[in-house]
């Protein structure tokens, strides 16, 4: 403790040299926390927003489905990939699609339809969430007998609406080749549209009940997709691994086999935030190291003294240490609560990126324009140990030579 | 229409002097020999009905037709059967084509972005009704192939697209049986020069005072096993039209 003490006493024995040094290793170490929190922060925003939106951790498709997107390529044993999933804790929805025609008076449009089941849609992803005008679908309303009086709702991609002119309320006349090869015809009224949720989605997607795109595609309960979605109980290799015995012979990915690009910038991120703080490391250490010997040189005619007193090089290298390591912890604290305050606040109120035009679209995928920092204990543990062990590396350079002084011309050095 | 595609399969589409049938064994000119199959269905104005058949890997369907037209502007076809489509019409003006949906009673115009969807499940898209080209006038062409095929005397002329012609079609290969001149087939080759679709003729009959193949089939050179099949059950030429058959509001009835 004596030595802690000791060297506590020596490092403010110049006290401006050393408030320089502290300030830069503190600016660093907040810098590293905050930049961690926002780059983590992006990082679980967009694994969240691929999760719990629209993607899934995974997502079932018929072999060769996702390459053409024929409509014949449907999944197989729908039933028991959805009893699989639910014995192993996983949510799933299952989606068919079909393309075709929408039309709103003169205006008309290319549409990639969506069948949904509008109730387990809402309980497994968040596209419900996502609208900027009206209401997601919800199930259809049974008319008592009558099917064809059934109020049929639609939801729109935003720029799908906003090319059609169409609006809450819009009367939608869809066509489409169906299943057996009839044109399939019927009417739609637009209960909502879509925020921007990624290009492909505003700008064709058109979302109606399961049943009624039974009757429009004639589609006899083809289902071209089941997304699945663990919501973070199961990481998506293991949501895989959970399902896989049970899709035998159909296309199972994960999100990151998925949308390759983004799982890219995921581990490109993870990357950048290493070589980021090998930088903010690296000036740091030079700074201390500087200030350490500049300390060792000027008092070493005090350290030729401690050794011609019998001081071993160990006691030296100890003491320089322990200056290093008080300088360490001072500057640590200082940055750990300066980093942990922008960690809070950009937590709390983000980085608006909304006001850099237009929206934050990466791989398809719209991003939340406000760019959160997340809190986590290694985020803000790491930078700080990191930062003590870097701070003793660099004194080691001064303290060595400083414990290999030969007392006679230390004591005799000007 | 690209090529004669649509003047075969839309018989209507198109007006301009009608040939004097029979021009029989007088020895023709390669673009005499063009300019008949491109007149082969044309006149002032015509009324037909037809079945179009359509095989693909997943259904086949068959469809009553009849069709009106006027000039080479204006077409109108009508779906009689099978029940589900009946009524479903077609109007075809200039570059723009509605179709009538009597389920739900609402016209809807086929936008530009959906020009090369199919024309009612068919391997004819909608932009073979619109796109209107002579092979005599669009393409270069000269005469590739004489003699004997199959045992008939046939001649093979191949159009390449002159350089401002608005076609999407980079070569042609168009087979005329040389006895009466009449179309065997016609090869259609992409931009690559690749075979993107194979049209044949076949059942010459007279039909209103002219010798014309009565059966058109198309098939797509990636699924050689699917066709759409043509048949016409009667044709009329010049019959006299009204041009308000070719309003949105004829469309409706």
């Amino acid at each position: 403790m004596n030595t802690l003490r000791i060297g506590w006493r020596s490092i403010w024995r110049n006290k401006r040299r050393t408030a320089i040094t502290a300030a830069a290793v503190a600016l660093n170490t907040a810098i590293l926390i905050v930049s961690y929190g926002l780059m983590d922060g992006m990082i679980v925003d967009t694994v969240h927003s691929v999760t719990n939106m629209l993607t899934g951790d995974a997502q079932l498709h018929a072999p060769g489905y996702r390459a053409d997107r024929s409509f014949y390529k449907s999944v197989q044993n729908v039933d028991q990939v959805l009893l699989a999933a639910r014995q192993a804790g996983i949510d799933a929805s299952p989606r068919s699609y079909g393309y075709g025609l929408v039309s709103v008076g003169h205006k008309s449009a290319g549409a990639r339809f969506w069948g949904i089941d509008p109730r387990l849609e809402r309980k497994v992803f968040g596209l419900a969430g996502q609208m900027s005008a009206g209401e997601f679908i919800s199930e259809r309303r049974e008319a008592a007998g009558d099917s064809e009086t059934v109020g049929r709702d639609i939801v729109l991609g935003r720029k799908l609406a906003k090319s059609l002119h169409a609006v809450v309320g819009s009367e939608i006349v869809a066509v489409v080749q169906a299943g057996d090869g009839s044109l399939g015809n019927e009417l739609f009224t637009v209960k909502g549209v879509l925020k921007s949720v990624g290009e492909e989605v505003d700008r064709a997607a058109a979302i109606i009940d399961k049943r009624d795109f039974e009757d429009l595609f004639v589609s006899k309960g083809r289902i071209h997709e089941v997304a699945f979605n663990a919501h973070g109980r199961l990481t998506p290799e293991q949501v895989v691994a959970a399902l896989k015995p049970a899709t035998a012979g159909m296309e199972l990915f994960s999100w990151k086999q998925l949308l390759p690009a983004l799982a890219d910038m995921v581990n490109m991120f993870d990357a950048a935030i290493w070589i980021f703080g090998m930088i903010f490391f690296l000036a740091a250490g030079l700074g201390v190291m500087n200030t350490m010997l500049m300390a060792t040189y000027e008092r070493m005619r005090e350290f030729g003294m401690l050794k011609a007193m019998g001081a071993t090089p160990w006691r030296i290298i100890r003491d320089v240490s322990a200056e290093a390591l008080m300088l360490a912890l001072f500057s640590t604290a200082i940055g750990l609560a300066i980093g942990i305050g922008a960690d809070v606040y950009f937590h709390a109120w983000g980085i608006d990126l909304s006001g850099l035009g237009g929206d934050v679209v990466f791989s398809g995928i719209a991003f939340n324009p406000i760019w959160r920092a997340t809190i986590t204990t290694t985020g803000v543990i790491a930078p700080v140990v990191v930062m003590w062990l870097v701070c003793l590396l660099a004194a080691l350079w001064p303290a060595s030579k400083a414990a290999r002084l030969d007392p006679v011309r230390a004591i005799n050095h000007v | 229409m690209n090529g004669m595609s649509c003047s075969m399969l839309v018989f209507m589409l198109a007006s301009g002097a009608p040939v004097a049938a029979g021009a029989g064994g007088a020895r023709l000119s390669a673009r005499e020999m063009l300019e008949k199959v491109d007149d082969l269905y044309r006149g002032n104005s015509s009324y037909g009905k037809m079945t179009m058949k359509v095989v693909t890997g997943h259904w086949t369907r068959e469809m009553k037709i009849e069709g009106w037209s006027k000039g080479k502007q204006k077409s109108l076809m009508r779906i009689l059967s099978p029940r589900k489509e009946k009524g479903t019409t077609t109007l075809k003006s200039g570059n723009n084509i509605w179709n009538y949906l009597p389920k739900v009673k609402r016209v809807i115009k086929v936008p530009s972005s959906m020009m090369g969807g199919s024309w009612m499940g068919s391997h004819f898209t909608n932009d073979d009704l619109i796109k209107e080209s002579r092979m005599s006038d669009d393409y270069d062409f000269k005469t590739t192939f004489e003699g004997k095929r199959n045992g008939e005397d046939v001649v093979d002329i191949t159009c390449t697209p002159k350089p401002e012609a608005a076609v999407v079609w980079g070569k042609l290969v168009v087979t005329v049986r040389t006895s009466d001149m009449q179309p065997l087939a016609v090869l259609y080759y992409d931009e690559d020069l690749e075979l993107a679709r194979t049209m044949t003729f076949s059942e010459i009959k007279e039909m209103s005072g002219r010798r014309i193949p009565t059966v058109m089939k198309m098939v797509p050179a990636d699924k050689p096993a699917e066709y759409t099949m043509f048949r016409y059950n009667e044709i009329k030429f010049d019959v006299p039209l009204k041009d308000d058959i070719f309003s949105l509001r004829s469309l409706q009835r």
